[in-house]
């Protein structure tokens, strides 16, 4: 028998392995044998932490001795709802002090949902001299003294992206810290700052950037300064643009088309605060070609809308307000047959009665007219379970579906039941589906079907739904590929979470708020599964001083092989081995 | 070259051939301008003058016998050919890739060591391609590769630092379990296999207590900063993730948990391993079992109470199942670990494969 192993060598089959870039695949080649192991780990090079706790940098580090790009993720997604108090954690600083040392060529960080500080910013300047992409997406804790850093010592920077974090905005000062000698910039997103920038230390900046490919400025960059900027950068592929209203002058118009018209290579447009819808049209002419188009700062009304996405038959993703309505989503459907995702937000959640008229039909009109249409996140004010059933029907390819009807416990507006058999259509008929949020009134029955259908599942949000236990059993006994489970204000106790233990071990994480699950059976959890870190979240005070059946005001569950963390706040407590268990 | 041989060369320049011996012996001679396409071939006839005549064959390397040697004349022979449009290469290549696997990885060392660059990327891509998407055990099965890993490899060593009975008790109930299911599935093939001892001795995985404190302490805490309203809560949060919204539902919601009652909870071992994998031995590997370890302080009496007690917790629990659940029960896939008669009505997560692998949790599985 032709032993392989022998007759191949390490260099040959590492080559091989480096064709091999997925992280699942990764991990089989590293589970495969020992030689397989070890080469696998000396050619690993990139990276991706789901949970920042799971693991530590240590073990990370000595493992893979040559790291090269690294994702790494921090707080549990409902902190996007203002539910993870500040002060939790995320803290990404140990894994940059580590990797200092241990990776001087890293190349790439990604991180998510972490709390980067200044300091960590500036030892990322000065500790990566090949340093080439920062990606802070939903993070904070630094300001944009940290960013002054990066811009002055990152000679090799391509990409710098902000996305949606939290920045302390002292000045737009730190854009000039980037030296005149500094041409690589591929890709910048500024949208989440505020304050101005210097236009002209703008303007220079995007002139000798020659592979400039993605611009995301923010909103403080007034539409008058747009030309100027597009006409340095015709070779962008990506445009967010700062307000979009000004005084109508038809010169400013004709300027703006004109740049705009230039840019014969963008395909994906975003920003547009403010938007005067008199300045629209500027961009119809480079509509045919966009694929993706981010409207969800734009209040433009629905007529302004149709004309817009009448004129973009190869979009693929939308993200837009309400203020679309039914009749533009019935225009999308007909003239955009490539769409894949679609998003619609609420322009106004907090008002109960409708401000627009978009209702559960333009979803409808949606699944029916776009056979590509595989990602959808849509807020309403109403839907039926006839609806969800057409839906279903329509589009069995959906492989994310979040539907957040605005008032929680919202039945079927029609027949006044719960909407469990119109979920219950969505599971069964989209046998991809890979994500589910759901809404509105349900009942555990809801939640059978999601434990019986939903076997592609991996990550699963729900608030204010089910009656019992019974409806948390069926999705924790069902969901086989569940990875992520996060639940608000469900009637949820105990005896679920007891009897399908084992299942969280499985997972990446559990983050369940207002529900009921006692201090003691966070405990059990704690002491019994010694891999999961069961963290008790109560700003009320110590778990203790409250009887053990008292139900805690939040849990985060997570898997780990890094043990209890030691960087919690004060109204966080790890479960483990050394909680004191009360034998009666 | 010496200028005796320069003589004997000279008539036959028409069409010069270069000579090769391959490994198993056999010599035979090839066109100068597809022998010449591999840098090996290449560099011991410019430099060493070898090839020219069958006396001086070019020795090929060990891993190049007449079969490979045979396979990579026929990709030189086409390639060699200047002018060659991308398309009809990348034909020729599809093709000419179509072969076993095993003569794919022969392919692809052969190549490797005559340095001919295009090829090795041509066949690892292949060969890359047929790994992608297999388990490691798939894997380990084309290749014909040992299962040689080491619970030390497959997780982060952890150390114990305690030698709490508890921990050691859930490690033997691990194992048994692993066992018990493993011999099941063994039944099932049809096979009656001797149980296997397992000696090897574990590293202590079950803890996490790995000594690593320092880690992180004296982190900063952010700074403060002034909450703004991001506009992201408004758009992607409605009423229905407001954290002020109070839910209120009547009190069969509050589940008397009595702390006794919580505390006799047991986990079920089992429920971490995949059917498929009950063959696996890395996750036998993982667990020590070793009977002379009987010092656990937990009354027995004590776990047969608690196990009881559980079973009958989840009974009540479960007394409507769906149908599929029934049925998993009527397999009887799972016995109590002390024994006993009553199944303990767990689900097994089938999705997780030793879900204690160190790069799941990369992966955040």
């Amino acid at each position: 028998m032709l032993k392989m192993a022998n007759s191949f060598p390490e260099e040959v089959l590492e080559h091989v392995f480096s064709f091999i870039q997925s992280d699942s695949d990764r991990n089989s080649i590293s589970m495969v044998c020992k030689s397989w192991y070890e080469i696998e780990r000396w050619c690993r090079r990139r990276i991706f932490i789901g949970n920042c706790y799971a693991v530590s940098p240590r073990m990370m580090i000595r493992r893979f001795p040559d790291i090269r790009s690294i994702e790494l993720k921090g707080k549990p997604h409902f902190a996007d709802f203002n539910l993870v108090p500040e002060g939790w954690g995320g803290y990404v600083h140990p894994w940059i002090a580590a990797m200092a040392d241990a990776y001087p060529w890293l190349e790439e960080i990604k991180l998510k949902r972490m709390v980067v500080t200044d300091e960590t910013l500036e030892l990322i300047a000065k500790s990566f001299k090949n340093f080439k992409l920062l990606v802070l997406s939903s993070c904070e804790g630094f300001s944009t003294e940290g960013l002054a850093a990066i811009a002055a010592n990152c000679r090799n920077l391509r990409e710098l992206d902000l996305h949606e974090s939290d920045v302390e905005d002292l000045s737009g000062h730190w854009l000039s810290h980037f030296p005149d000698t500094y041409t690589s910039l591929v890709s910048l997103n500024i949208a989440c700052l505020g304050s101005e920038f210097s236009f002209s230390s703008l303007e220079r900046l995007v002139g000798r950037c020659p592979n400039l490919k993605s611009l995301r400025l923010n909103r403080a960059v007034p539409l008058d300064r747009l030309a100027n900027l597009l006409h340095r950068a015709p070779q962008l592929v990506e445009l967010g643009t700062g307000a979009y209203s000004a005084e109508l002058r038809p010169d400013l118009f004709s300027n703006l088309a004109g740049s705009l018209s230039g840019c014969k290579e963008l395909e994906s447009l975003s920003g547009f605060w403010d938007v005067v819808p008199a300045y629209l049209p500027a961009i119809y002419s480079i509509c045919p070609g966009l694929t993706s188009l981010n409207l969800s700062y734009a209040t433009i009304p629905s007529p302004d809308l149709i004309k817009l996405v009448s004129q973009c038959p190869n979009l693929q993703r939308l993200w837009v307000l309400d203020y679309i309505e039914d009749v533009g989503l019935d225009a999308l459907a007909v003239s955009c047959k490539d769409l894949r995702e679609l998003r619609v937000f609420p322009s106004d959640p907090f008002v109960v009665e409708p401000n627009v008229s978009l209702t559960e039909q333009g979803l409808i009109s949606v699944s029916e007219g776009c056979p590509k249409l595989q990602s959808v996140l849509y807020f309403c004010r109403q839907m039926s379970n006839d609806a969800l059933i057409t839906i279903a029907r329509n589009q069995p390819n959906f492989t994310c579906f979040r539907l957040c009807i605005i008032e929680p416990r919202t039945p079927d507006y029609l027949t006044l039941e719960p909407l469990d058999v119109g979920f219950g259509a969505i599971v069964e008929h989209c046998k991809d589906l890979r994500r589910l949020s759901v809404s509105g009134l349900l009942t555990d029955r809801a939640f059978e079907y999601i434990g019986t259908h939903g076997k592609k599942l991996e990550m699963l949000s729900l608030a204010f739904a089910g009656d019992s236990d019974l409806g948390l059993h069926h999705v924790l006994s069902g969901c086989e590929n569940l990875r992520k489970l996060e639940i608000r204000d469900c009637p949820f106790g105990d005896k679920a979470l007891l009897a399908n233990a084992a299942k969280l071990e499985t997972m990446r994480s559990l983050w369940m708020s207002s529900c009921s699950v006692s201090y003691g059976a966070c405990k059990l959890l704690g002491q019994k599964l010694p891999r999961l870190n069961v963290e008790v979240i109560d700003e009320r005070g110590h778990p203790e001083s409250r009887p053990e059946s008292c139900p805690v005001e939040k849990l985060y569950i997570y898997r780990s092989v890094a043990g209890p963390r030691f960087d919690m706040p004060g109204f966080v407590w790890t479960m483990d081995e050394d909680s004191a268990v009360r034998v009666t | 070259m010496s200028e005796g041989d320069m003589a004997v060369i000279k008539p036959e320049m028409m069409k010069s051939y270069i000579w090769l011996q391959t490994a198993d012996g056999s010599i035979q001679q090839v066109e100068q301008e597809v022998a010449m396409f591999c840098p090996m071939i290449c560099q011991e006839n410019i430099q060493k003058g070898m090839g020219s005549s069958k006396n001086h064959a070019i020795s090929l390397p060990e891993r190049v016998n007449t079969a490979m040697l045979s396979l990579i004349i026929d990709y030189c022979r086409f390639h060699q050919v200047p002018g060659r449009s991308n398309k009809e290469c990348k034909a020729f290549d599809e093709k000419y890739i179509r072969m076993d696997t095993k003569k794919l990885c022969e392919l692809t060392s052969a190549a490797d060591s005559l340095q001919l660059k295009p090829l090795v990327d041509l066949t690892s891509r292949a060969l890359a391609r047929i790994i992608e998407g297999k388990t490691p055990e798939e894997i380990r099965e084309i290749f014909h590769l040992p299962d040689d890993l080491t619970e030390e490899e497959k997780l982060e060593p952890l150390k114990n630092s305690t030698d709490d009975p508890r921990i050691r008790l859930l490690n033997r109930l691990y194992a048994r379990k692993r066992r018990e299911l493993q011999e099941r599935e063994k039944l099932k093939n049809a096979e009656l296999e001797e149980e296997r001892s397992d000696d090897r001795s574990v590293d202590d995985l079950l803890s996490f207590i790995n000594g690593e404190i320092g880690d992180s302490k004296g982190i900063k805490t952010s700074k403060n900063k002034k909450k703004n309203r991001r506009r992201k809560d408004q758009q992607k949060n409605t009423c229905l993730y407001e954290a002020n919204e109070i839910h209120e539902e009547s009190s069969n919601l509050k589940f008397a948990c009595p702390s006794d009652e919580v505390n006799k909870f047991r986990a079920s071992p089992s429920l971490t391993l995949k059917l498929q994998d009950l063959n696996d031995d890395s996750l036998e590997d993982m667990v020590e079992f070793d009977d002379g370890d009987i010092d656990d302080e937990i009354d027995p009496a004590l776990k047969e109470k608690i196990d009881r007690e559980v079973e009958d917790f989840a009974r009540r629990l479960n007394s409507d199942w769906p149908q599929r659940i029934q049925e998993i029960l009527a397999l009887d896939m799972l016995e109590d670990i002390q024994g006993g008669n009553g199944s303990y009505k767990q689900n097994i997560p089938t999705s997780a494969n030793g879900w204690n692998n160190f790069d799941q949790m990369l992966t955040g599985f």
